[in-house]
This record gives structure tokens, C-alpha cells and sequence, in this order.
């Protein structure tokens, strides 16, 4: 499998399509458009990723849907970030997902989010916090997306049931110097029902082999952390995870809530996930990198919710040759968001941190306005 | 790729399990599956939704992805309704049955037209669009037309059973006729009243029963009422009384009843589709209520 031509093949049938009829018949219903706006302002600098201090733009995005005959569905995400420190552009997803297959099946090619835990496959801007848990952005990046192949399948059961499996290159896992054309793959089942006409849940246990030359990418890490100015930059938009290992695990759990299942009006949504990173170096008494957060949005009101987050990082932060020492971080977070329109999002939120063997921890508040443009985006669980 | 060819094999284990029996339908409201379910009464039907959950705000939950992973039809709306959850639930349920053009993807707003057609605004307008509006079940004449087009549907899907469909269409429609008549003998009495509704759930009976909504309390359709637009209504209302102000089941009725104690008019909660465990299972229990409740208020 030559997976490294995949993302250059992939965005060109994909261009194409979204070129000729996407822009020229932007009112046909098989081309969705839309976009959302993330401007924020944030106090301080807090550790470990999330957001750039000051004034900029978060996770903007451009998302065009396209139906390709019954065969395809083709979608292109574009993201742009702003802050003070820099400015970033990339795309996210540019990807092909058949829609014809029989027994439940789907295969998807070119470059998407990787099925792994709750969060990792939804879109940033559907989130309840304005940054991602510690675990998510000290292990993957804040997200991991990446060119590949992946295969799903939703199960004829009665409750629900996925299972899927996905190829990647590895590029996008951090700044490896080198790898095999498969850097990685990964594993993810899915299961979830409803308890009752008020409550549903799902639970999913995921796996990510990273087969990067994790030893370089090490080395390089720990020269940038010693360089302050560095780790400055690092702070902002995060490029590949700031902990590596060869296998990942990942356990979530959501439960929800709401009277009588109208969740327009009022919702309470219960999530945690647990994360462990094992085989992090070579070296004997290296020991394993978790960390786990939980977190509680309950809207009240339909333009109104409210919510709390606490997570744990330990990681191992290799000090001098062999030598490995805790990185631990704790953050705890509040926020409140007033919803005006269904389009629109205005959110503060307050961030504690504390830490041990890792720097750049602070508190922070952040000012969060948030705006979608064009097509809904589907409401996912 | 091991994984993959085994869990082909444990997917092909499963359909060969799984017995070749009725038909199942997959409805995104009540409404729909209570039509179904006349016209397809062997048929294995769910509903989504219920009368108490806006329709327009559904969450792609788990249960809903893994029963439309097992439909042979979806029967939903359309013009929009469902366009905040059933894309998504279409996509994980990777069921080529019910994909978007698939026969077996029935849209009622596809075989009739639709009323307040708007030009769709980039923001602000909440959830009106320019597919009009989507709460067709509420026309007994349009009701008519959709049962018509979802029978001939079934027949094209299910063949071996298209003379027990049509027979079934004959029947109910014959019915049908005579509730219609009925109810147009009912109406006669509302004919020219004027009402304050909450969103446009309504629209299409008002319409039939030639009652005026003459203001609504959500300030722009799909934005929850507020106090300087209830205000603005007082006002408005004093000078010209309406027979009642309506909300529908799902909705908070603070506003309704803060402006019915300003205006003295009564307050009628209305269910905006039907609900098997009020007593309300069929289309015609449906219109029989919603027009007793309307007569009442008019009294």
C-alpha cells in the first residue's frame, strides 16, 4: 500500500467536483456549504497548547459536502488560525467516503479526523469548551488528522455498534523525522442506546499504533523545551502531539440527558475519557504517559448552558540522557455560553492550571464569539 | 487488513441471521409513522421523534443511527426540517437503502408544494428556509397526496405485496374523504377567526380551516419570544382581540400566558402531531382533536 500518494491524489477529483458544480450550483441540496468564524481574545498564555494569548481567530473553517452520483460523498475543510504569533492555514479533511457499499460498510480515502476517542472525530467548532482536554492536545495535537485509508462498519444490531479501522501516514502525529509509509493505524469500536426517552449513552474504547521514529522526534522536543522562546511559539497552535508513545488507548464515556428527550430546551451531558501512552522511549524505567478528563455541560435554557471540566496530564519528560522525570498538569475549567441565534455563540470561560515538571502554566479567562454561515452542520452526539 | 475480512465475515453471519420479514420503516416524525402504519400496517415502524421533542433539534444519538442502519425506508419530512440530524444520521449509518436519492429515501415535501417560502438569509432568520415550510402533515389535502406517493412508493419497493398496499391506499383514503368533509363542515364555525400562534407549526392548518394568525411570539421565526416583542404585541392585540393564543406541546407556554393574562384571551396548547399516549394515535384522531380544541376556544 503506497499511502504516501494518497493525499496527492485525493484533493483532485475532490477540487474538481466542488470547482464545476460545488461553487455554480452552491443552491443544489447535494453541495453543502458552510463556514464558521472563531474569534476569541484569551487573557494568558496557559501550558501545554490550547489558545495563543491576546486577540485572534481560532478554528475557522470552510467546510464544502459534495454528493458524487450515489458513489461518493466528497468533503474539503479548510482552517485558518490567527493570533499574534502566527498565522496558520491548512486543510483538515479532504476525503472521499463511498456511500453505496452493502453490510453497513464505508470506506473513506485522502485526508480526515482519525477515529479515536469522543472528541477526536467531531468538529472543534461543535465543542462545549473553548480548548480541547489536556489529553487531547498534550497527546494528539489538540486533534489528529492525517492521509490515509479507513474502513468502518455500523453493525445490524439492535443497539448501536461501529467498528472501524484506518491506515495514516504518520505526518501529522508530530515532528518525526522519519517513519514507515504506514506511520500509523488505528482501531476503534463504538457501542450506544438510549436508557429511556430522557437518558442515551455511548462508550468506545480506541487504539492508535504510532510507528514513527519517535527516538528523533524526542530529541528534537527536548532541545525546543529548553529553548523558552521556543516553547512560546509551541504554545499556540499545536502541530503534532507533545507526547509520544507507540501504542495509545483510549476508554470514553457520555451520557446524556433531557426531559423527555426535547434537548432544544434543556440537556445535561456527562463525558469522560482516559488515555494511556505506553512505550514512550527505549530506555528501561521510561514508564507510561494517561491522563483523563471529565466534564459536565447542562443547558438550562435553550440559549443558555453552563459547564465544568477537570483533567489530568502525567506525562515522563525525559531530563538528561536515561533519565526520566513527571511532567504532570492539572486544569480545571468553567464556562457559560449564551447561544442568541442557532448560529451564533458567545462564550467565557475560565481556565486554572497547575503543574509539576512542565512550564507555562497559568490561569486564564477567554472570550469566545463563535458564528456559522451557510448550511447547518449536522448535530452529532 | 485481517480485521477487515473478519469483520465481513461476522457482518455476513449477521444479515444471513436476520430473518427476511416485514418491511422497515424508519419515520423522522410521529406523524409519518402513524401514516405508515395505515398504509403499510404489517410494516415494522419507529418514529425518531416524538410530540414532545422539537423537530427541529434532534441529536444524532446512537439509537437512531443503529435503527436507520436497519431501515428499508426513511419517511420524513423534507423542505429542511430535518437537516440539523439527519444528514449525519444517513452518514453513520452507511445504509445505501435510505442515502440521499435512494428510492427508499421518501421526502413528503418532495411530492407536494409548500407555503412561506423565504429567501434564506445568511443569519438571523432562525429556522425558516427557503424550502417553506415543513410541517405539511397539518393540510388534510396535502396528507392525502404524500399517502398516495408513499404507497406507490412501497409497492415499487415491496412488489410481492403492491396489491395488499394498494387495497390498503383504497381503503384509507375513502376514510380519509369522509373525515375531510367532516372537518370542513367542523370549520365552517373558525372560518374568519384570527389567532397569536408560536412558530409557524400551524401554518398549513390555519390555512385549511381559514383562521388568520395575525402575530406571532417568537420575535423571527425560530427565536424564542422575548419581552420588548411581547410588549410590542400588547399593544397590538388590545386594539384587535384574537379567539386564542396556540403553542404547541413542546414549547414552553410562559410567553403564551403572559400575554393571555395581558390581552384576556384564552390559551390553547395544541399537540403539534400525534401521540399514542395521549390518546392521539392517527392523523384523523389528529385533526378530530386539534379542530375540537380550536371549536372550543371559539366558544
Amino acid at each position: 500500500m503506497k499511502l504516501k500518494s494518497l493525499p496527492l491524489l485525493f484533493p483532485f477529483p475532490l477540487m474538481a467536483t466542488l470547482g464545476v458544480s460545488g461553487l455554480v450550483e452552491a443552491a443544489d441540496e447535494q453541495t453543502r456549504i458552510s463556514a464558521t468564524v472563531d474569534a476569541y481574545y484569551k487573557s494568558d498564555n496557559t501550558a501545554l497548547g490550547g489558545r495563543e494569548d491576546g486577540l485572534g481567530l481560532g478554528h475557522t473553517e470552510l467546510s464544502v459536502q459534495h454528493q458524487i452520483a450515489d458513489l461518493f460523498s466528497a468533503r474539503l475543510t479548510a482552517i485558518a488560525e490567527v493570533n499574534d504569533v502566527e498565522n496558520n492555514g491548512d486543510i483538515e479533511e479532504a476525503y472521499l467516503e463511498t456511500l453505496s457499499l452493502p453490510a453497513g460498510l464505508s470506506v473513506r480515502g485522502g485526508r480526515f479526523l482519525a477515529d479515536l476517542g469522543y472528541l477526536n472525530g467531531q468538529h472543534s467548532h461543535a465543542d462545549n469548551f473553548v480548548e480541547r482536554p489536556l489529553v487531547y492536545r498534550g497527546f494528539l495535537g489538540n486533534h489528529y488528522f492525517d492521509d490515509g485509508l479507513g474502513v468502518r462498519a455500523v453493525l445490524p444490531t439492535n443497539i448501536y455498534w461501529q467498528l472501524s479501522a484506518a491506515a495514516f501516514t504518520g505526518d501529522h502525529l508530530g515532528n518525526f523525522e522519519s517513519g514507515p509509509s504506514v506511520g500509523a493505524w488505528t482501531l476503534a469500536t463504538k457501542v450506544g442506546d438510549d436508557i429511556d426517552e430522557s437518558q442515551s449513552w455511548q462508550a468506545g474504547l480506541s487504539y492508535l499504533r504510532n510507528r514513527m521514529d519517535l527516538h528523533a522526534g524526542h530529541e528534537e522536543e527536548h532541545e525546543e523545551e529548553e529553548d523558552h522562546e521556543h516553547e512560546e511559539e509551541h504554545a499556540g497552535h499545536s502541530h503534532g502531539a507533545a507526547f509520544s508513545g507507540e501504542h495509545m488507548y483510549i476508554a470514553d464515556a457520555v451520557w446524556k440527558w433531557s426531559p423527555s428527550g426535547n434537548n432544544k430546551s434543556q440537556q445535561l451531558s456527562v463525558s469522560a475519557e482516559y488515555f494511556k501512552v505506553t512505550d514512550i522511549s527505549p530506555e528501561a524505567g521510561a514508564g507510561d504517559h494517561d491522563g483523563w478528563y471529565t466534564a459536565a455541560v447542562y443547558r438550562f435554557a435553550p440559549e443558555w448552558s453552563v459547564g465544568v471540566r477537570y483533567g489530568e496530564l502525567n506525562a515522563r519528560q525525559e531530563h538528561e540522557e536515561g533519565v526520566f522525570e513527571n511532567a504532570d498538569l492539572r486544569e480545571t475549567t468553567l464556562m457559560a455560553a449564551w447561544n442568541p441565534t442557532h448560529t451564533q455563540t458567545v462564550r467565557l470561560q475560565y481556565t486554572h492550571q497547575d503543574a509539576e515538571g512542565i512550564e507555562g502554566e497559568d490561569n486564564a479567562v477567554t472570550l469566545q464569539y463563535l458564528i456559522s454561515f451557510g448550511a447547518h452542520d449536522a448535530h452529532s452526539f | 487488513m485481517r480485521t477487515v475480512s473478519k469483520l465481513l465475515g461476522l457482518v455476513c453471519v449477521w444479515l444471513v441471521a436476520q430473518p427476511a420479514n416485514a418491511l422497515n420503516i424508519f419515520a423522522c416524525e410521529p406523524e409519518w409513522a402513524a401514516l405508515a402504519r395505515a398504509l403499510a400496517p404489517q410494516a415494522d415502524i419507529y418514529s425518531a421523534t416524538h410530540v414532545y421533542q422539537d423537530p427541529h433539534y434532534i441529536e444524532a444519538r446512537p439509537s437512531l443511527i443503529a435503527r436507520l442502519r436497519r431501515a428499508d425506508i426513511a419517511f420524513c419530512s423534507g423542505a429542511a426540517l430535518e437537516e440539523g440530524w439527519l444528514p449525519a444520521l444517513q452518514q453513520r449509518a452507511s445504509n445505501p437503502a435510505v442515502r440521499e436519492g435512494a428510492p427508499g429515501m421518501f421526502y413528503a415535501a418532495d411530492v407536494v408544494s409548500t407555503i412561506e417560502k423565504h429567501q434564506e438569509a445568511l443569519v438571523g432568520r432562525g429556522h425558516v428556509h427557503a424550502e417553506g415550510n415543513p410541517h405539511l402533515h397539518l393540510d388534510p389535502d396535502r396528507v392525502q397526496t404524500i399517502a398516495r406517493h408513499f404507497s406507490e412508493r412501497l409497492m415499487q419497493l415491496d412488489p410481492e405485496q403492491a396489491a395488499q398496499y394498494r387495497l390498503t391506499f383504497q381503503v384509507w383514503q375513502k376514510h380519509w374523504k369522509q373525515k375531510r368533509l367532516q372537518w370542513k363542515q367542523q370549520a365552517l364555525a373558525l372560518s374568519g377567526k384570527s389567532v397569536v400562534v408560536q412558530h409557524s407549526t400551524f401554518s398549513y392548518l390555519l390555512r385549511w380551516l381559514k383562521i388568520k394568525p395575525v402575530a406571532d411570539l417568537e420575535p423571527a421565526p425560530g427565536v424564542s419570544p422575548t419581552l420588548s416583542h411581547l410588549d410590542t404585541l400588547t399593544q397590538q392585540l388590545k386594539a384587535e382581540k384574537p379567539m386564542a393564543i396556540m403553542h404547541n406541546w413542546y414549547q414552553s407556554d410562559n410567553s403564551a400566558h403572559w400575554l393571555a393574562k395581558r390581552v384576556s384571551v384564552p390559551v390553547l396548547a395544541l399537540p403539534s402531531t400525534v401521540s399514542e399516549k395521549d390518546g392521539i394515535s392517527t392523523l384523523d384522531q389528529l385533526f378530530d382533536h386539534l379542530i375540537a380544541e380550536l371549536r372550543s376556544a371559539q366558544l
